[in-house]
Parts: C-alpha cells; sequence; structure tokens
C-alpha cells in the first residue's frame, strides 16, 4: 500500500512537471519589478555605479541627520 | 539603487551555478537559444539516467562512495570549469548520483523498509507542488529571496563541512544527527531551504528561455535543477530515517 501510494505520487508529479514545465509562467510571476535579475553579476559596470551612488547618499543621510541633531 | 541595503552590500553574491553563465545573447540565432521544452526534456533525460544509475547501485552498494565522490568533482568541474560543456558533464554526474543515491537508499531501506519510495514520492510531490505554485505566480522569488536562501543554503553548507571535519577528531555537532525534537528540526528546516532551492532554479530556467540564452544553458538549467533534486532527496530520506527511528 504503501508503494502504491507513494509510486503514484511519483508519477502523477513527474507528469505534472513535465507537462507544467513547458508552460510559460503566469503574467503575475514574469511582469513584476523586483523580479530577480540574474544577469546583473555580468555587468559590473552598473553595479559599480550602484555601488558609488551609494555612498554619497548614506553620507548625505548622516550629514542630515547629525544637522537635525 | 535598490532599496535594500543588504542587497547593495552582498548584490554580487549568488549561487554560481546559476549567475556565471549569463552571456551576451544578441547575436543568437532562433534555432540556438534556450527554451523551456528544451530544459525540461533534458532534466527528463537526467532523471532517467539518474534512475539508471540508481538502478546498478541498488544492486552493488560498493559503488556507492566512488559514485558520491566522483559525481561530486563532476558537479564542480561543471560549475566552475565548463559551464558551456554542461551537455557533457551532467549526463555523468546525474549517472553516478544515481549509483550514489540508489546505495544510500538500500542501506536505509536494510533499516527501515519502505523508506525510498516515499523520499522518491515526497521529492517528487514536493517539485511538481512548487513548480505549480511558481508558474501560477503564488511564490514570486525576489533579489531579498535570493539573497535569503543562498545566505541559509552556505550556512548549511558550512555547518556540515565544520560536522565532517570534526568527524575525524571523534567528535560531531551532535544535534544535526540527533533524532531529538531539535534534529528533526533541523532537517526540517534543510528540507524546506533545498525546496526553496527549487524555486530559484525554476526562475532561472524561466529566465533563460525568456532571455535567449545558449543552447548549452539548458543542459546548466536541467544540471542546476538536478544538483537540488538530488539534495532533496537526501534531506527527505535522513528526514524520514529520524522519524522512523523515534
Amino acid at each position: 500500500m504503501n508503494t502504491l501510494i507513494f509510486g503514484f505520487l511519483t508519477v502523477i508529479s513527474v507528469f505534472i512537471f513535465m507537462k507544467l514545465g513547458k508552460i510559460k509562467a503566469s503574467k503575475k510571476q514574469l511582469n513584476r519589478s523586483d523580479r530577480i535579475n540574474w544577469t546583473r553579476n555580468k555587468q559590473p559596470d552598473s553595479n559599480e555605479e550602484n555601488h558609488n551612488t551609494k555612498i554619497p547618499e548614506e553620507k548625505n543621510k548622516q550629514i542630515n541627520d547629525q544637522s537635525e541633531e | 539603487m535598490s532599496k535594500h541595503s543588504a542587497l547593495n552590500t552582498f548584490g554580487r553574491s549568488g549561487n554560481p551555478a546559476f549567475t556565471r553563465n549569463f552571456e551576451q545573447v544578441g547575436a543568437i540565432p532562433q534555432l540556438e537559444r534556450m527554451t523551456l521544452d528544451g530544459a525540461v526534456n533534458k532534466t527528463a533525460i537526467l532523471l532517467c539516467l539518474c534512475f539508471a544509475g540508481a538502478f546498478i547501485g541498488w544492486n552493488s552498494p560498493a559503488l556507492t562512495m566512488p559514485a558520491l565522490i566522483i559525481g561530486t568533482i563532476l558537479s564542480f568541474i561543471t560549475i566552475f570549469r565548463s559551464p558551456a560543456k554542461a551537455g557533457s558533464t551532467a549526463p555523468f554526474y546525474a549517472a553516478f548520483q544515481g549509483v550514489a543515491l540508489g546505495g544510500i537508499t538500500v542501506f536505509a531501506e536494510m533499516q527501515y523498509p519502505g523508506i525510498g519510495i516515499q523520499a522518491i514520492g515526497l521529492t517528487f510531490g514536493i517539485l511538481a507542488s512548487l513548480l505549480f505554485c511558481y508558474k501560477s505566480g503564488i511564490i514570486k522569488p525576489t533579489e531579498n529571496f535570493r539573497l535569503m536562501i543562498f545566505s541559509a543554503t552556505m550556512g548549511i553548507a558550512l555547518l556540515y563541512l565544520v560536522s565532517f571535519v570534526m568527524s575525524f577528531f571523534g567528535s560531531g555537532i551532535g544535534f544535526i544527527h540527533s533524532n531529538g525534537l531539535f534534529g528533526i528540526g533541523f532537517s526540517l528546516f534543510v528540507v524546506g531551504i533545498a525546496a526553496l532551492n527549487l524555486v530559484l532554479d525554476f526562475d532561472f530556467i524561466e529566465e533563460g528561455a525568456e532571455q535567449g540564452l545558449p543552447k548549452h544553458m539548458e543542459w546548466y538549467g536541467a544540471f542546476s535543477l538536478m544538483v537540488t533534486l538530488v539534495w532533496l532527496y537526501i534531506e527527505i530520506l535522513r528526514l524520514l530515517m529520524k522519524l522512523r527511528s523515534r
């Protein structure tokens, strides 16, 4: 019985994987602004820009915080 | 710039199996581009090879350790040396890991009969249900999600490594192997992290197909899915063994 149930689960799951895997994901999944950017690691220039812009912003924030105090 | 400060600091990190291989895709002809169909079919090929290997491992458990070592070496070669040649290394990886898994399953079956099919069923059940959750948009992987899963995976790997090294000195991290509540909780956590790694694999394959990466990346996507599935299967087997030994 154990073998039958889990064997059936295996077959059904593989079938679902084979069918569902070939279908494109829903628009809800694909049209998001916060998707993982898998290509980012290949674009060091844009990262450099990010890192460069981060420092002045943080400094700016610190200066503002201090002036408020 | 991202509003999440952790991403700005650690944004360059990521699983090397996923992030090293995006290339310029502009000049690639349509027929030589990665597709979802291709990635799924290649995963099916790797699974068949894994099952064939498992059949060998089941009948010759002595091959478990050599197959495990060769499989691990092949995975490192595929990730760090020749991702473009994943088509030639991934099938061997799947076959050798299959042999190792077959041997491991025999040892587990000897102690707890029927545990192997339970672990296989649960592994594929998790695969199918998470694929459904991903495709339908129920689970939405974000940069923060990737960062969290990557950190947890690295933490687990480090813990296992420390435990492995300590075992040479007759010591170890007891709770991760115990069948107490803490040990079972730890195993559940690891199964959860391994399962969520599948979501990252799906997202990698989906975006790879969307961006039209080179055809060989279908093998690479299938390979990364296989790595996660092998890990998930072993962790589920460990969890079931802990539960059955109580």
